[in-house]
């Protein structure tokens, strides 16, 4: 331990910081930003909320504003936009909370029943209760069944029903009931958005006033702001550098518990599964790599045979071939062997790999071919040769072939989607991933969060294999 | 226990040939030391017996077996290499067991096999290390042990006394003689070292350009050179030879016909007048117990005398130096030796 300390307290000056300790620290701990910047970002806006993300926020940390609502419902009269304020956490929240703990906070029937009209209609929506009360509305009036399914039908199937003549007899609530419901004019689903809550002085009245903000982007002038008093009156700029915003520290740990207990709403996200076959792929994927390159390098640099020359330059030569350039090959290969919508059609196209044989060849060729000799006048085989004195003496080249492979094959998108895309159960991690954007749902927030889990393997895996390249250097007794 | 037996061995490079039509039998029991200048052959002939190196012309036997197409694990032979190719990531115990467990031989047997030779070694206590925390000198005892665990018929060693330091390189050439006396197996010894081979030879194989020049006991080979060549190669300082023009006439009158030199060791001259040549001093060494002349004679041959006890002589000082008769060597212009 205290060889520890002596060692990072160790300084160029004598018992005091040199200017050259200076210049190393600066530098040491510009690399560090560098490196860990990024990362530091990637990991704080896992943790940022879907509102947080859509508004592209700016901040490092998750520190989440006071919000209030915009509403927006149709109605007879048209479009009414109007500002709710003071709602409880929980309702603003609502759409990122886990169902779970939907079910643990207050009821929201009866929340809403203390407001009424705009704001009772507006909440009713937010909260998802509209499907629910026009559901019991059908059963009450023992309206028939397809009703229920009318507003997830096609539009021809549409056509072949008449909603509109069960709203006949119905009062007026419950015409705007069922008309929400089934996406009747001029009824249509209420809009209900979380906007940020600034403060600012109001130009003419000189007072300060709130006002609902939906985007902050600091690095402009102004921001353009809803007066809250008055929704109404249209969007106003106000210069950036005059608001008044109030932020506290909100991390959004539902972006990882969601997905990894398979509760993502509009999708099924298997991590397990996802990870799984990542870790399948890779590990086989490295096995059969560093077994294939391996042989072939012993090949290459220890055994005289006519075309040596000419293997190894094609070997190289392919290096040269862009790897789009083989996408289609590769598919035609996989589909004609059967292996697509298998992990084996992930597995065996990229098995070997001309940097890891060349790269195995140069570093066997310093193993000194008495050795062998010694080996071959010890009975020995040319497998046993191979297999318990080149492998073994090649260790330190081999781990970093393994690291770059398990590196490789985590993070391919390319061959997975070549062999597996049409198969949801042999996703690989990287692919799961791709599946947060969809076509309509962008939902970012459980995609950085899941990049981040997809990134511990591998991390997880250098720092064990480093450990493994120096101690693998020091064993060889190559001085 | 086993013969050797080469029947014009040639070993081509290519168009290159290197080794020349080889005819060497080695004994049962026998140490033979190949020597020679670098560059003549002799460790490409040690690993064409061994089989790492295929032969191009002729036969191997080994104990009247033609074993030109058998592989070096099947022949019997064990070699220890100038490199001690000792595998690195193994222990000294790994390393004697490797080739006892590719013969599928059984654990009791090889543990003892290991005791044994680690006994005979004296290397019990570093059974457990690498190679890489071994000495020069340890890691030649593993080689060796290497070899021994074995069993061999016949023993190579190429050069392995080389890349020790001097003392070290004595004390194990003792041990090496003192080990073929225990051992009494045939040994096939490569060096260019001549101590070496006149130490520890039963029989010197001297080689120049893949040819044998002379085979035989090491004092056959210092008192009767059968030619020039291993008459400059074995004896240190170098043979004097000078060319017959420049002999004096009562030397002339007394070689053999066609003479065309006369050559004589440097220990074998001394400061009288008898058969004597005359001499100018350039250089004069003195070591103590003995001195050396080097000089030119007439006709400007070089001519360096070893005298046994500390001299007066100075540089640039005009000698007589002379030589019993029985001591002189007399080749003929293809360098062939002759007898007076």
């Amino acid at each position: 331990m205290s060889a520890v300390i002596k060692f990072f307290s160790r300084t160029h000056g004598k018992n005091k910081l040199s200017f050259i300790d200076w210049i190393a620290y600066l530098y040491l701990f510009l690399g560090f930003l560098i490196i860990f910047l990024p990362v530091l970002w990637l990991l704080l806006n896992s943790i940022k909320s879907q509102f947080l993300l859509q508004k592209l926020d700016t901040n490092l940390l998750p520190l989440d504003y006071d919000r209030v609502v915009r509403a927006t419902v149709f109605g007879p009269d048209g479009k009414e936009i109007f500002i709710i304020k003071d709602l409880p956490d929980w309702v603003i929240y609502w759409n990122e909370l886990r169902d779970e703990d939907k079910k643990e906070v207050n009821d929201p029937n009866l929340f809403i029943s203390k407001f009424e009209g705009k704001e009772y209609y507006a909440l009713r929506t937010h909260l998802g209760l509209v499907s629910d009360h026009a559901k019991e509305l059908i059963e009450e009036k023992n309206f028939p069944e397809w009703l229920i399914k009318y507003p997830s039908m096609f539009p021809d199937a549409k056509k072949e029903y008449n909603p509109e003549e069960y709203l006949i007899n119905l009062n007026e609530e419950e015409v705007r009931l069922l008309s929400e419901f089934l996406g009747l004019k001029p009824y249509k689903p209420n809009g209900f958005t979380s906007q940020i809550l600034i403060s600012a002085k109001n130009k003419e009245t000189n007072e300060i006033e709130e006002y609902s903000v939906s985007r902050l982007n600091t690095n402009k002038d102004t921001v353009n702001a809803r007066l809250i008093s008055n929704p109404q009156g249209g969007i106003v700029k106000i210069p950036t550098d005059d608001i008044i915003v109030n932020k506290k520290l909100r991390p959004s740990w539902i972006n990882y518990s969601d997905p990894l207990t398979n509760n993502v709403r509009g999708m099924s996200f298997d991590a397990i599964k996802c990870l799984n076959n990542s870790v399948f792929v890779t590990i086989i994927a490295t096995i059969i790599t560093v077994l294939i390159n391996s042989m072939a390098a012993f090949a290459l640099s220890k055994y005289k045979f006519n075309g040596q020359i000419i293997f190894f330059i094609i070997i190289l030569a392919t290096l040269m071939v862009p790897a789009s350039v083989l996408i289609v090959g590769i598919f035609k290969m996989v589909s004609v062997t059967g292996l697509n919508g298998t992990l084996w059609g992930v597995i065996i196209p990229g098995a070997a790999t001309p940097t890891g044989v060349f790269m195995l060849r140069q570093y066997m060729l310093t193993i000194p071919d008495e050795l062998l000799e010694a080996a071959r006048m010890d009975a020995a085989s040319e497998w046993s040769i191979y297999w318990r004195i080149v492998f073994p003496l090649s260790l330190p080249a081999i781990a970093v072939l393994a690291i770059l492979s398990i590196i490789w094959r985590w993070n391919d998108l390319i061959l997975p989607m070549i062999a597996v895309s049409t198969t949801k159960t042999a996703y690989t991690i990287q692919l799961c991933l791709l599946d947060f954007q969809g076509e309509y749902v962008a939902q970012e927030h459980y995609r950085l969060a899941m990049t981040v889990v997809s990134l511990i393997p591998t991390t997880l895996v250098f720092v064990f294999l480093q450990r493994y390249i120096t101690t693998g250097i020091a064993n060889t007794g190559i001085k | 226990m086993a013969t050797l037996e080469l029947k014009q061995v040639r070993k081509n490079y290519g168009n290159l040939e290197v080794i020349h039509g080889i005819d060497l039998f080695i004994n049962n029991g026998e140490f033979c030391v190949l020597v020679g200048p670098s560059g003549c052959g002799k460790s490409t002939l040690l690993r064409m017996i061994a089989g790492l190196e295929q032969i191009t012309k002729g036969d191997i036997l080994i104990d009247e077996q033609v074993v030109n197409n058998i592989s070096a694990a099947r022949r019997g032979l064990a070699m220890v290499f100038q490199s001690y190719a000792l595998y690195p990531h193994m222990s000294v115990r790994q390393n004697l067991a490797f080739g006892l467990e590719n013969l599928k031989m059984e654990v009791d047997e090889i543990d003892k096999r290991i005791l044994e030779a680690a006994r005979l070694l004296r290397m019990e206590e570093y059974l457990q290390r690498k190679p890489g925390q071994l000495s020069g000198g340890q890691k030649q005892r593993v080689a060796i042990g290497r070899a021994i665990v074995r069993e061999p018929s016949i023993y190579l060693f190429d050069e392995p006394l080389s890349n020790l330091d001097a003392e070290l390189r004595v004390a194990t050439r003792v041990e090496l003689k003192a080990l073929h006396a225990r051992l009494g197996n045939t040994m096939i010894y490569v060096t260019h070292d001549q101590v070496e081979a006149m130490t520890m030879a039963d029989k010197i194989v001297v080689m120049n350009d893949g040819i044998i020049e002379q085979v035989g006991a090491p004092l056959e080979l210092y008192n009767k050179p059968s030619n020039k060549f291993v008459a400059g190669f074995i004896g240190s300082p170098k043979m004097n030879f000078i060319q017959f023009d420049y002999l004096p006439n009562s030397l002339k009158e007394i070689a053999p016909s066609n003479s065309t030199s006369l050559g004589i060791r440097p220990e074998h001259l001394s400061i009288k007048d008898e058969n004597s040549l005359s001499l100018n001093v350039e250089t004069v060494e003195q070591l103590g117990s003995d001195s050396f002349l080097y000089g030119t004679t007439s006709g400007e041959q070089k001519i360096s005398i070893k005298l046994n006890y500390q001299t007066d002589i100075q540089a640039n000082q005009t000698i007589k130096v002379g030589f019993k008769l029985d001591d002189a060597h007399w080749f003929d212009k293809d360098g062939i030796a002759l007898t007076s």
